[in-house]
């Protein structure tokens, strides 16, 4: 038996989580299974920072595990484990609350399914590592188990079900069709012609609805704010990456580009105008994913240029959500007036980094994007940041509303968890800038890239003032969740086969009868002596 | 020697049967000791031959019964991976059952006929002559009956009965099938395939359809699968290990023989008698799930469940691409682990909290850990959750539908991967995160009954999670299928 072949660090930063997880079952170590949680991402972290070595086998382990990592899956690995810890830092005011262990248990198994997603060179090892992240992030939802999160939870398992079986499938007619297991073959077998139609759409709706893809996002508004604020950060920032980063692996470049891109649009303005009527500040920043999801699926739709910028974009946009979702936190834990304003100031100007303000990160995101795009998508684009400053001008107007209830733990710690992911959403585009688009770093500063990012945050910000005095409708999360009515499980009756004795008294008495009959006419050697030899010669008959 | 060792592998069980048989119900140790004694060495015996075997060698040996009549042992691989399942789980559910009936009643009837049961299993598996196995499939129908019936209530003796009124006709079925077939080819050995030349098609497609039901009986095929749920009156250690594994597996690996070893894979193909084969499991499959649904008892809803799962291998069988054999045939494996982990929790439910009903499980799942983790991974495992063993199979039988070019297959997946979440997930819920009735009295105290499920559910864990490697069942069902079925 090899144990596995190739750099080792791979395989750290897999089983690392997974064994602290175990650890906080045991019942000495659960008083402290939450400080374990900023620890358990800290080998991916570095391995995303040296780069990838080579390709790691485990021959053994499950139908062959390989790891390796190129440009775009360590940029991805990169974000979303140094979103892991910060968000694990942000979780240790939860220690000795109820339920903390089995939090911080399936914490673990969720990081290590996201961190596999995006390691994975083998469809069995993703398909494992997927199913991880996207079920066992059920017990970051229902953690509170109140009867919002038990709704929550319950549309999400059904629906993350049905995605489930839908990749398993997808995945299954890949690995026929590509009579191999890894993946890269798997989409250059999807590329032939004729298209693989169903195995292509399973894996959209496998993939979309982990990603947020209208109309397949329904469940999202409800769970991500149903979660505590480090679940919700995770869960928005870098989980849903999973399903994104699972459609530009599989989809061969172009594969139901124009659906794509339709239903990506629709997400990016549809959710970000119905997220106005959203009174829960994270309810707000849900629908602002859903947004900014449908944004990247609209570039993986476009293909090109564009679908290969779109983890450069995702990291922004997972630092940057990451950072907002904690600053609800941060806000419900400020005790004066002062700490409150500098929330208040910290997610705008985070916000202001998502709509794309001139020499912000998420402008290098965008502008990165549009490179690859072409006009009627880059004006769709630009008009979507509109949609976008709005939905964040509301959701700050939201957050300021957020009363103090969670005054626990240090808070200056606390704040300086969503500060350092803002850092890194400003720092981390412009470092990685020339890699990605091939630009140096001047072209941002043209009059061009300065007034392209600054008109649609000046429109959003007149708008909002209209917004903002016009009341509009309050609503419950789930949009279109609300037109199926709430779904009550009901009990299904089927009928039972019948038995294979109808009844086995009348039947033994008819039974009897005739045997006396049939007695009857046996004993008569007429029939008997010509039934006889006629049995014989037919079995004869019958046999040769 | 080499010769010796598939009657040694017999006696391992029959021995134990035998002595059993004549204790006085107060000899503990000894019946323990003898029992245990022979689920230790036959396991011991297994390990050496899985070796050998692996080495490429293969054991014979015939012992004349009557003129003309030849009991014929022969260990190939196949044979191996069903005595391997069945033996180890012998071992575990006989250190169960000790636990399990304490200073019950009637024990020496009960250990005598289970060592019978699982010596007749392991006949089956040895077989090497249609003839051998019918011998053995008819011993282990009649040996099942007392227990069944062993609680001796009204309950027990009428499932005993419905069970008979289930096995005897289709006995007698198989049989007719065995004769006819046999009356034009001579005795049938597995080792070289039967020339069925001589015979008509349409004979030949009855003779099938005559196999099918006499064997897949005991698999529990729709519509023959209403013993399954009645017997489940039977004691905790007969349910795990009888129907969930030892009884259902010997018919679903009657199908097998029948497919690959009495007709042969082409010739199956040639009648067209697969697809309907493979039709009548995919209804099983998704009846048996929806039939699991409706149950309120939890031996009840696992004994429907069984139907639908055990369907998976004949699936397999059915379909005949490579991917789909060796899928069914790990699947054999996969779900003898699965299902007894889920037995095995099911009977400590019922000792040890006096839980029978799904309404009874809230809670439990704090009050007892290990019982209600094994569960938890049973029951994934048998969704077709990664890493538990059961998505192997899933794969394995979903490519191997589409080699067989059956896509529809993967709906038929697909829909049991929901229907056993619909009815597998509310039990977690309810042992995880219900609040337990406040006058439920449990405790898991009870390490014999509590450490063969946890080994049983690390083995179903291990199956998944190396699936890869050689000795796992998947990598055993690949040797079987290239050597025996794919050249």
């Amino acid at each position: 038996m090899t144990l596995w072949t190739g750099p080792i660090l791979p395989m750290v930063a897999l089983t690392w989580p997974l064994l602290l997880g175990a650890l906080t079952a045991l019942p000495a170590m659960r008083r402290f299974a939450v400080r374990l949680l900023p620890l358990a991402p800290l080998p991916a972290l570095w391995l995303a920072i040296m780069g990838g070595q080579g390709v790691t086998t485990a021959p053994d382990l499950l139908l062959g595990v390989t790891l390796d990592l190129d440009e775009a899956r360590r940029l991805l690995l990169g974000m979303t484990s140094a979103l892991w810890a910060v968000a694990g830092l942000a979780a240790q005011p939860m220690a000795g609350k109820p339920h903390a262990t089995m939090f911080s248990g399936f914490w673990c198994l969720v990081l290590a399914g996201n961190l596999g997603v995006f390691m994975a060179l083998d469809v069995a090892t993703f398909y494992v590592a997927f199913a991880a992240v996207s079920l066992a992030s059920w017990f970051l939802i229902v953690h509170d188990r109140s009867e919002k999160a038990l709704h929550a939870a319950r549309v999400y398992i059904v629906i993350a079900l049905l995605g489930e079986v839908a990749l398993l499938l997808g995945l299954i007619i890949g690995a026929h069709a590509a009579q191999s297991m890894a993946i890269d073959e798997i989409r250059m077998a999807f590329g032939d012609k004729p298209l693989n139609t169903v195995a292509i759409a399973l894996l959209v709706i496998g993939f979309g609805i982990k990603a947020g893809l209208v109309p397949l996002h329904v469940w999202l508004p409800l769970a991500h704010p149903a979660a505590p604020v480090p679940g919700s950060a995770v869960l928005s920032g870098a989980i849903v990456k999973a399903g994104l980063f699972g459609l530009l692996l599989f989809l061969p470049d172009g594969a139901f580009g124009l659906t794509l891109m339709i239903l990506g649009l629709t997400g990016a303005f549809g959710a970000a105008l119905w997220g106005l009527t959203q009174a829960n500040p994270k309810a707000v920043l849900a629908y602002s994913t859903i947004s900014q999801m449908g944004l990247m699926v609209m570039a993986v739709g476009a293909g090109g240029a564009a679908r290969e910028t779109v983890p450069y974009f995702a990291l922004h946009h997972g630092l940057a959500k990451g950072a907002l979702f904690l600053l609800v936190g941060v806000m419900m834990a400020a005790r004066s007036s002062g700490q409150r304003i500098l929330s208040l100031v910290l997610a705008a100007v985070v916000s202001a980094s998502v709509a794309g303000f001139p020499l912000t990160g998420g402008a290098l995101a965008k502008a990165g994007v549009k490179d690859g795009l072409t006009d009627m998508t880059t004006l769709a684009l630009s008009l979507s940041s509109v949609a976008t400053g709005l939905i964040l001008l509301w959701f700050l107007s939201r957050l300021w509303d957020v009363k103090s209830s969670d005054g626990t733990g240090i808070w200056a710690f606390q704040v300086s968890l969503p500060a350092a992911l803002a850092l890194a959403a400003f720092v981390t585009p412009w470092l990685l800038w020339s890699d990605w688009t091939g630009h140096e770093p001047s072209y941002m500063l043209k009059w061009d890239s300065l007034i392209d990012g600054l008109w649609p945050v000046a429109i959003a910000l007149a708008a909002s003032a209209v917004l903002l005095r016009w009341q509009l409708p309050q609503l419950p999360p789930g949009d279109l969740l609300q037109l199926l009515g709430r779904w009550q499980p009901r009990t299904m009756t089927l009928p039972d086969l019948p038995p294979l004795r109808p009844d086995r008294r009348k039947a033994a008495s008819v039974l009897r009868e005739r045997a006396t009959e049939m007695e009857g006419m046996l004993i008569r050697w007429r029939f008997t002596g010509v039934a006889v030899p006629l049995l014989v010669l037919l079995v004869f008959a019958i046999l040769t | 020697m080499t010769g010796l060792l598939p009657i040694l592998i017999l006696l391992t069980s029959l021995v134990p049967a035998a002595i059993t048989f004549f204790l006085a119900q107060e000899s503990y140790r000894l019946r323990n000791a003898l029992n245990l004694g022979g689920a230790l060495m036959k396991v011991g015996l297994i390990v050496v031959m899985l070796f050998a075997v692996a080495g490429g060698a293969s054991y014979e040996t015939d012992i004349a019964l009557a003129p003309g009549l030849v009991l014929l042992l022969r260990i190939d691989a196949l044979a191996l991976l069903f005595v391997s399942l069945s033996a180890s789980l012998w071992l575990l559910t006989t250190i169960y059952a000790i636990a399990y009936f304490g200073k019950k009643a009637e024990q020496s009837r009960f250990f005598g006929f289970f060592s019978l049961c699982v010596f007749a299993t392991t006949g089956i598996a040895l077989s090497g002559s249609l003839i051998s196995f019918f011998m053995f499939f008819e011993l282990l129908t009649l040996s099942t009956w007392p227990l069944v019936a062993h609680k001796q209530n009204a309950a027990s003796l009428k499932a005993a009965r419905s069970y008979l009124s289930y096995a005897l006709p289709c006995s007698t079925v198989l049989l007719v099938a065995i004769v006819w077939l046999e009356s034009s080819t001579g005795p049938i050995l597995f080792t070289d395939p039967p020339d069925l030349s001589g015979v008509d098609p349409v004979s030949l497609r009855v003779i099938f359809a005559l196999f099918i039901i006499g064997v897949g009986m005991k698999a529990a095929i729709v519509p023959l699968h209403g013993w399954l749920p009645a017997a489940m009156v039977a004691p905790a250690p007969v349910s795990a290990l009888l129907h969930a594994v030892a009884v259902v597996k010997a018919g679903a690996f009657g199908v097998i023989r029948v497919v690959y070893d009495v007709f042969g894979v082409d010739r199956v193909e040639e009648l067209g008698v697969g697809v309907p084969l493979a039709a009548l499991a995919s209804v099983t499959i998704i009846w048996g799930s929806l039939r699991a649904l409706q149950q309120t008892e939890i031996k009840k809803r696992l004994a429907y469940s069984t139907i639908s799962q055990v369907s998976y291998i004949l699936l397999g069988a059915a379909l005949a691409s490579p991917f789909a054999v060796v899928g069914g045939l790990a699947h054999l494996v996969h779900q003898g682990l699965m299902k007894i982990t889920l037995f095995f929790c099911a009977g400590i439910y019922d000792e040890r909290a006096g839980v029978r009903s799904i309404e009874g499980l809230n809670g439990l799942g704090w009050r007892m850990p290990w019982t209600s983790t094994c569960f938890s991974l049973g029951a994934l495992g048998m969704i077709g959750l990664p890493p538990i063993a059961g998505f192997v199979s899933k794969i394995y039988l979903g490519i191997g539908g589409l080699q067989a070019d059956a896509a529809w297959v993967l709906w038929v997946l697909g829909a049991s991967t929901l229907l056993n979440a619909a009815y597998f997930l509310p039990l977690l819920y309810r042992l995880w995160y219900c609040e337990a009735a406040p006058d439920v009295e449990a405790d898991e105290t009870a390490p014999a009954l509590v450490a063969p499920t946890v080994a049983a559910a690390l083995a179903a864990l291990l199956a998944g999670l190396l699936a890869a490697s050689e000795i796992s069942p998947l990598g055993w069902a690949t040797l079987i299928a290239e050597r025996d079925y794919l050249q």
